[in-house]
């Protein structure tokens, strides 16, 4: 995966930007504020249609003006092709090979990154959507009919608890929406069991040759409401097949219709779902230090790039958000390291001192001034 | 919100409708404007027929001049197969497949609690009764039922719904296959791909 070309037009304080990038090694350089993570963000949209920084449409334009432009010539595995995204106030148009896309979930796939900045240092000790975003993000990255059966989810989820929230809520029609709810419920635990099974050991593996080869790192997937199977524990170690876990979706559901009618939403389902990730056998987020925690987090980053290589066979473009300035010095060491030993793979970096970046070859080095980037 | 300025209430009026935004609909107001009155007539005279002069068919609730539709009112059609359908839009897209020869039954909507809209919204119940009397479906009783909502997540509520409901009657109830891409609109399935899904239905 390898972007070739970008171009920036009027998106944030990006008022005209055309780089080519290098095939490994691309430095943002410059001060804060003035246009580095746009940048990244703009790769990062190229790929997701949407903001990792939250941004609304309106705030993705350049101040004054009705719209951005945001355009890449992309290549994998020698096939190339042209992306581009129309922003305004009303919305987003995607366009792949200058025609329009009607169906975002025909695009998705069509650029890979992975994206890793500081807020990501905290999601181990964050909520369990951060989490699921985590896993989900992943899993999208291959497969990207997920975000579709995610979609589905959710619109099912919304409107049960739309339903759920009516006073007197249709019997008939609240179990319509539970054996929706289980069916999609379904397709999305078995899609994230799935890559939890393959992932876990790549993690393992990488925190052993990075950071610590005593200590053994592993992710489980954490469904506290599942009270057939126990949750995690069994989940991991057997096998489980689409069937047990409807079932288990449906008792769940059964267990709780009286607690959801009080409170007027659904109470189980993978939207409440969790990561659940070990350091020898302990909570990492709960009992890790905080150097730990950031180990764990960096390994997961790093596993990801792995996880799609060896399963995939495609390295997704990385971006890394001004992660040095975060990570201790030794730790900063060990992700230049790994990134230096891949034979391959496109990387971002932004940074405001280029002493933090051990790289001196295989390269190229933008300033990032006042919303104007120059290759150096 | 009205304003007291002719040129800004037709242009937040051609806004309401959908797929048109605040440009189009300015460029369409001032296109009005520079036109001869006999298109503003024209336009203004076709707007309130279409609300004045069509109704409901009282069978199937397809939109109709008369009191029942042109397809209720076919003798050559097969009454005792209904053909359930969101809306008129999509009745149009089964009808210019060529491939069916019964009934419709036009809901006007899907199930949705998030839109306020309850199964006792949409016209659930004129079904119920035709398929409950043939009375109620001009003398001839039901054998089977095709729901053709969309396969999106809604049409799919509405269509395991219908099914809860209808299954106590006895009657034969089966959904189009789903040939048709999950989400997409029946309105947008192009020709052969909704005669496929017709005619490979599966028994609900
Ligand atoms: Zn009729």
């Amino acid at each position: 995966m390898l972007l070739d070309a970008l171009r920036c037009r009027r998106f944030r304080n990006l008022e005209s930007v055309d780089i080519e990038p290098h095939r490994r090694f691309n430095i943002l350089h410059g001060a804060n504020g003035q246009g580095k993570t746009n940048l990244l963000e703009a790769i990062y949209l190229l790929s997701a249609v949407h903001s990792f920084r939250n941004h609304t449409n309106a705030q993705m334009v350049q101040f004054g003006r009705d719209s951005a432009t945001l355009e890449a010539r992309v290549d994998r595995g020698g096939h190339e092709r042209i992306v581009r995204i129309e922003i305004s106030s009303g919305g987003k148009q995607v366009y792949l090979n200058n025609s329009i896309v009607r169906q975002l979930s025909d695009f998705f796939g069509t650029v890979n990154v992975v994206m890793f900045g500081p807020q990501d240092l905290s999601i181990l000790k964050g909520s369990p959507s951060e989490r699921r975003e985590f896993v989900d993000d992943a899993i999208f990255n291959a497969q990207p009919a997920y975000a579709t059966e995610q979609q589905h989810y959710d619109e099912v989820l919304k409107q049960r608890n739309a339903l759920l929230k009516e006073p007197d809520p249709d019997r008939a029609l609240l179990d319509v929406y539970g054996e929706q709810l289980v069916q999609y419920g379904a397709d999305i635990i078995m899609r994230r069991l799935d890559f939890i099974e393959h992932f876990s050991p790549v993690l393992d593996r990488t925190f052993r040759r990075i950071f610590d080869p005593d200590f053994s790192a592993s992710v489980r997937y954490d469904m506290k409401w599942s009270s057939k199977l126990q949750g995690i524990e069994r989940y991991q170690e057997v096998s489980v097949s689409r069937a047990e876990i409807e079932q288990d979706l449906e008792s769940g559901l059964e267990a709780t219709s009286g607690t959801e009618r009080e409170r007027g939403y659904t109470l189980i389902g993978p939207h409440r779902d969790d990561l659940d990730a070990r350091l020898d056998g302990r909570p990492v987020g709960t009992f890790g230090s905080q150097g730990q925690n950031r180990a764990f987090i960096l390994a997961m980053k790093i596993a990801v790039i792995t996880y799609l290589e060896e399963r995939y066979h495609f390295a997704p473009i990385l971006l890394l958000d001004d992660v040095s300035s975060e990570l201790d010095r030794q730790r900063n060491r060990q992700l230049f390291d790994f990134l230096r030993q891949r034979d391959d793979g496109q990387v971002f970096i932004t940074t405001t001192h280029r002493d933090f970046i051990h790289l001196d070859e295989d390269l190229k080095v933008f300033e990032v001034d006042d919303g104007k980037v120059i290759d150096a | 919100m009205k304003s007291d300025d002719p040129i800004t209430n037709l242009v937040s009026a051609f806004a309401r409708l959908p797929g048109i935004g605040e440009r189009t609909a300015s460029r369409l107001a001032f296109y009005v404007l520079n036109e001869p009155d006999s298109l503003a007539d024209d336009i203004a005279e076709a707007l309130m027929a279409v609300k004045d002069q069509v109704n409901l068919c009282e069978r199937c609730c397809n939109l109709t001049q008369a009191e029942t539709c042109s397809i209720c009112r076919a003798p050559d059609r097969d009454h005792s197969t209904i053909c359930v359908v969101a809306n008129a839009q999509d009745l149009r897209a089964i009808e210019n497949t060529g491939e069916f020869d019964g009934a419709y039954h036009v809901l006007h909507g899907v199930i949705s609690p998030l839109e306020g809209v309850g199964p006792d919204d949409i016209h659930m119940s004129e079904l119920l009764e035709r398929l409950q009397s043939a009375d109620a479906n001009g003398g001839t009783e039901v054998q089977e039922v095709i729901v053709a909502t969309s396969p999106s997540v809604d049409g799919e509520a509405t269509s395991l719904y219908l099914s809860k409901a209808i299954k106590p009657l006895d009657i034969r109830i089966s959904r189009i296959a789903s040939g048709v891409p999950i989400g997409s609109e029946l309105e947008y399935t192009d020709k052969s791909t909704l005669s496929r899904a017709l005619s490979e239905r599966r028994e609900l």
